[in-house]
């Protein structure tokens, strides 16, 4: 396998993680619980954007950009009629909440659209060749989108006021109240970004493979690991863990460990080893459970900060 | 008539099975206060280390049920080692990839099960042997194994009961409530929770164990994380901290989970839809417990003292 080939796909996979990761972090860090049932806006907009795109025929961008206006306002309905009324308990009630949530859409989807994948209607990609690895012009696409907004949200959060207040909300909620921000309005700005950069990722993810009911069960976790490999709650290390996670799951399977046990041919202890392609999905369950004994606050994390 | 009396003895048997898991989650959350989101790896472990005691070693059922208890115990100490220094919602988190690896396992290889052509991994093992079956006639075996479920599901409701009761159950609930007050008070916080998830995981075990023999067949499409969901369900809907509610919330999904799947006959929707669609609906119910009914259906049993 070509070594640009990797890169590309982990990048690809990265970009997915990372738009997804952002979301759930920023989520975590306002409202400190984890959020479920995020994963989940991602299905929806891929669903939302089939039935513009494909049932009634619409341009693909313009499905799109109302798939995601739509997500991100489902994010604030979800919140104002679910998660509003649990602010005050415990994290783990709401973490349970989010849970019937997510099955709740999960099989919602499978029993609107039922459980065969679906496609969007942009035709067979023909890839292109680039020193040697193949990539196709939606796979670009995606890479080229998921960077751009990686630095509007950047721009946004450091230079609009919207943005600065957001952070003052997550640095110091009690804080940024006796300024004059509202928190509820923050929170509201927060699931509805959070919202629409899942279901940026949905249609991505949806345009560069499939739709299904499940898809958005078989990200879960890695979107998890990514967001916690750089710490929960911080968007910078949410990027660099999709990123770390992208890397390690397409190198994974492609690695000779019996290399490093040889110690790179010095000794011929063992033949090859690798792991076998049906674990890949572990790759990232296992790097999860590892971070989180290892180092449970991720690469970026903050320090804890006294009460 | 007759079919009426195999389809409610069946729902009995399925309903004590699930709800020695639905008692041992509640001991987990409702008592000590870890969301496991994994609860299906003990389910998981109990069958298949019953099936392969008694169908790769010959051994007794008995003999299969202690295998199935001591193995998921000592996979409850396993993952309750991470829970001294890690939040609750990482551990959640945590313990649905734990799982979900277990299940990987048992999906990939088959020689765990004594190898074979269309045998073990993906397709699951058939032909375990139910105890005793040989004494009784097949019209008769079920009532036969309604009383031995009934047996363990009594004796795993008074054992949990007299532990709630207990200095220990106690104690959990103390961690439960106060953690650093637990600790403060000189108890060993993670050693209880080490005891807690020993004692249920190994409990839950039984449950594995039973399913197995009941159904003849244990194949990984068996133990997805939906099951970990529906118990989740139980417990929520019963109410979480109480044994009696934890059965009775048991007994409600399990007898809306098992009649709805008859409704297809009287109303014209497929097969497939109507099982989403029951989904959505326990979703959906989590979610209406928990915002106007946190405690449930039995609430727990709390003492109040006057200063």
């Amino acid at each position: 396998m070509n070594l640009i080939q990797i890169i590309i796909d982990s990048l690809i996979r990265a970009s997915i993680l990372c738009t997804l990761g952002i979301g759930l972090t920023t989520v975590y860090d306002i409202l400190k619980f984890a959020n479920f049932a995020h994963v989940e806006l991602a299905v929806a907009a891929a669903y939302i954007g089939f039935f513009f795109n494909v049932t009634l025929g619409w341009n693909i961008f313009i499905s799109a950009i109302i798939a995601i206006i739509l997500t991100g306002l489902m994010g604030i309905v979800f919140d104002q009629t679910i998660f509003k009324r649990l602010r005050s308990v415990n994290p783990v009630i709401t973490m349970i909440a989010s849970f019937g949530l997510a099955i709740a859409l999960r099989n919602g989807f499978r029993a609107i659209w039922g459980p065969r994948p679906k496609t969007f209607a942009i035709g067979l990609q023909k890839p292109i060749l680039f020193l040697g690895a193949r990539i196709t012009m939606v796979q670009i696409l995606l890479l080229g989108i998921t960077v751009a907004s990686i630095i509007i949200l950047h721009l946004f959060l450091h230079r609009t006021k919207l943005g600065k207040s957001l952070r003052a909300t997550s640095d110091n909620p009690n804080l940024a109240q006796a300024r004059g921000i509202s928190t509820e309005t923050t929170i509201k700005w927060t699931w509805f970004i959070a919202g629409a950069l899942a279901g940026l990722a949905g249609i991505l993810y949806g345009l560069e493979t499939q739709i299904e009911p499940d898809m958005g069960f078989a990200l879960i976790i890695p979107v998890f690991c990514a967001t916690i490999l750089g710490g929960l709650g911080n968007p910078y290390g949410a990027m660099l863990g999709a990123l770390a996670l992208g890397l390690a799951e397409n190198f994974g399977i492609y690695f000779n460990f019996g290399q490093i046990i040889n110690l790179g041919g010095l000794l011929h202890l063992i033949g090859p080893l690798w792991i076998p392609t049906a674990y890949k999905s572990t790759i990232a369950f296992s790097i999860l459970i590892i971070i989180l004994l290892a180092r449970p606050r991720g690469i970026l994390g903050r320090k804890i900060r006294k009460e | 008539m007759e079919g009426l009396v195999r389809f409610l003895t069946h729902l009995a048997i399925l309903t004590e099975i699930y709800g020695i898991l639905a008692l041992t989650l509640n001991f987990q959350f409702g008592l000590t206060g870890l969301a496991n989101f994994g609860h299906v790896v003990f389910f998981m472990l109990g069958a298949y280390t019953s099936t392969i005691l008694l169908l790769v070693a010959h051994c007794s059922f008995p003999v299969a049920l202690l295998g199935a208890i001591i193995v998921s115990g000592i996979f409850g100490f396993l993952i309750s080692i991470p829970t001294s220094h890690l939040k609750s919602d990482y551990w959640a988190i945590s313990t649905l990839a734990f799982a979900e690896i277990v299940r990987k396992v048992f999906y990939n290889e088959n020689w765990i099960v004594g190898g074979g052509y269309y045998r073990g991994g993906a397709y699951g093992i058939a032909g375990i042997p139910a105890p005793l079956d040989h004494y009784f006639s097949s019209g008769m075996y079920p009532f036969f194994y309604l009383a031995v479920t009934s047996f363990f599901l009594l004796a795993i409701y008074l054992l949990l009961e007299k532990l709630t009761q207990s200095p220990f159950g106690r104690a959990l609930k103390g961690i439960r409530e106060e953690e650093v007050l637990s600790e403060a008070l000189g108890k060993d916080v993670a050693v209880f929770k080490m005891k807690a998830m020993s004692i249920s995981g190994a409990l839950a075990g039984v449950a594995g164990s039973l399913y197995a023999s009941y159904m003849g067949f244990v194949g990984p499409d068996q133990f997805m994380p939906l099951v970990t969901f529906v118990v989740w369900a139980m417990i929520v809907v019963g109410g979480t901290g109480s044994n009696r509610g934890a059965l009775l919330g048991a007994l409600v999904i399990q007898v809306f989970y098992s009649s709805t799947r008859y409704l297809k006959d009287y109303i014209p929707i497929g097969a497939d839809r109507l099982a989403s669609i029951r989904m959505v609906i326990i979703g959906v119910l989590i979610i209406l417990t928990i915002l106007f009914m946190r405690e449930g259906l039995v609430e727990e049993k709390k003492k109040h003292y006057k200063l």
